[in-house]
């Protein structure tokens, strides 16, 4: 939303929800690098598709990642994208994912200001 | 031109299968395109220049209608809880409430719940709503055992169970369910609850050092040296147990504590008391019973040395050395 990252927690919250961050947690490094990981492998496979940034929510051994999608393809091919990301991360990640996304018709729809 | 060519040999099949049913299913586009492959017994002529009738309108991208959403068509008095039964991410066309999140500029509205990635972040409770609450209330119900009689208050359950364990398990989001802090183990107790003679308490208080909070007389025993809880809570138990039977045990060198150990003045052990005597029984005949020094005086003497010279033990001194040489 166009908001530098100074505003984060006033504007705008963040798009990684884990306790890695918190003081002492366990697992820091590792959590930051999946997170990395898991952007680039769904902006790859939804391939200019994902209009914006991909929010990944962990709860204990659950994954969910979040994103609005543009409606460019078919809901048929988009149901299998779904089971495709899902099936491959929750692989490598040992552990369930759960994609939530929301389809907008138009790139322009996300766009709430022109600086 | 190959493509057109393969395109035209994946639509044979169908052709037959319409010229057989004698119904036309094809769309006006396709059937501008047909004269060529007309006629099913001709061989089809490859023409290697390209023929204005070979050239393929561009296909209409097809779109799925987009159904509206369906927050329109929910009734006011729906199932919630059917509606969004775990936790979840906000999702615009499920809810139907006119949020809005997120900041654009000074003054404006923020932006509404649609294509709003601020709403998605956020945590939202949308699962845990009161009737949601009640209802899987209601289901675990069953797996709830009554109160036991007899430990309804506080006081009624501390006399029953004194010792207090405090542990602390974590919840992570993270694949590994444990967490080394999780074996530390707190086990606490009133000092007052154990039954001890002067010499075991003094001795107990020794063993356990600073374990021991004079101020609200509540002992404690920290153990996190094992790697699991269970070992840990064992552990701290042991400790009590074993510092309890000890502190009862008078070892031989016990015996040989000299009045430079002391750690506060007895009258009982000490000069003082020698010389109270001394004076009370001043001149008695022989066989005559002892006189002692009264309870209040050594009390008062105690006072004086161990808690040292102020106006208030003075002068209580001062009272009891006169009540004592009966000169008041």
């Amino acid at each position: 939303m166009a908001n530098p990252p100074h505003f984060i927690g006033h504007r705008k919250s963040w798009n990684s929800w884990n306790t890695s961050t918190l003081k002492d947690a366990l697992r820091p490094s590792q959590t930051a690098i999946e997170d990395v990981f898991i952007r680039k492998f769904v902006t790859g496979t939804w391939h200019a598709l994902v209009c914006s940034e991909i929010i990944i929510k962990r709860q204990h051994n659950t994954i969910r990642i979040a994103a609005l999608i543009r409606q460019a393809i078919t809901p048929r091919k988009m149901y299998f994208l779904i089971g495709y990301t899902e099936e491959l991360l929750s692989y490598w990640m040992q552990c369930p994912v759960t994609l939530e996304l929301q389809t907008v018709g138009d790139r322009k729809d996300v766009v709430f200001k022109y600086i | 031109m190959s493509a057109g060519l393969t395109r035209l040999w994946e639509r044979l099949p169908l052709k037959k299968q319409a010229a057989q049913s004698s119904i036309r299913v094809f769309s006006n586009q396709e059937q501008q395109q047909q004269p060529e492959v007309e006629d099913d017994e001709e061989f089809r002529v490859l023409s290697l220049r390209t023929v204005k009738q070979q050239f393929q309108r561009r296909q209409q991208v097809r779109r799925d209608p987009i159904t509206p959403p369906r927050t329109g068509r929910m009734a006011v008095d729906q199932d919630w809880t059917a509606v969004w039964p775990g936790p979840r991410s906000f999702h615009p066309a499920s809810v139907p409430l006119p949020l809005r999140q997120g900041f654009t500029e000074r003054g404006a509205a923020a932006p509404s719940k649609f294509a709003n990635a601020e709403l998605m972040k956020i945590p939202n409770f949308l699962h845990l709503t009161p009737p949601a609450i009640r209802q899987q209330c209601e289901v675990i119900k069953r797996f709830c055992t009554p109160w036991p009689k007899g430990l309804e208050t506080e006081a009624k359950w501390q006399r029953h169970f004194p010792v207090e364990v405090t542990t602390t398990d974590f919840c992570h989001s993270l694949p590994t369910i444990r967490n080394p802090e999780a074996r530390r183990v707190t086990i606490s107790l009133k000092l007052s609850d154990l039954k001890f003679d002067s010499h075991a308490r003094d001795k107990f208080l020794r063993l356990v050092g600073d374990r021991y909070n004079k101020d609200t007389d509540i002992l404690t025993f920290v153990t996190d040296r094992c790697p699991q809880k269970k070992q840990n809570y064992d552990y701290a138990l042991y400790l009590l147990t074993a510092c309890y039977h000890e502190s009862f045990v008078t070892e031989p060198w016990e015996a040989t504590k000299s009045e430079a150990d002391m750690e506060v003045y007895l009258f009982e052990r000490n000069q003082s008391k020698l010389s109270a005597e001394g004076i009370l029984n001043w001149n008695a005949k022989e066989g005559a019973p002892k006189v002692a020094p009264s309870k209040s005086y050594a009390n008062c003497v105690e006072q004086l040395i161990n808690e040292g010279e102020n106006e208030y033990n003075l002068g209580k001194y001062k009272e009891e050395v006169k009540k004592m040489l009966n000169i008041a």
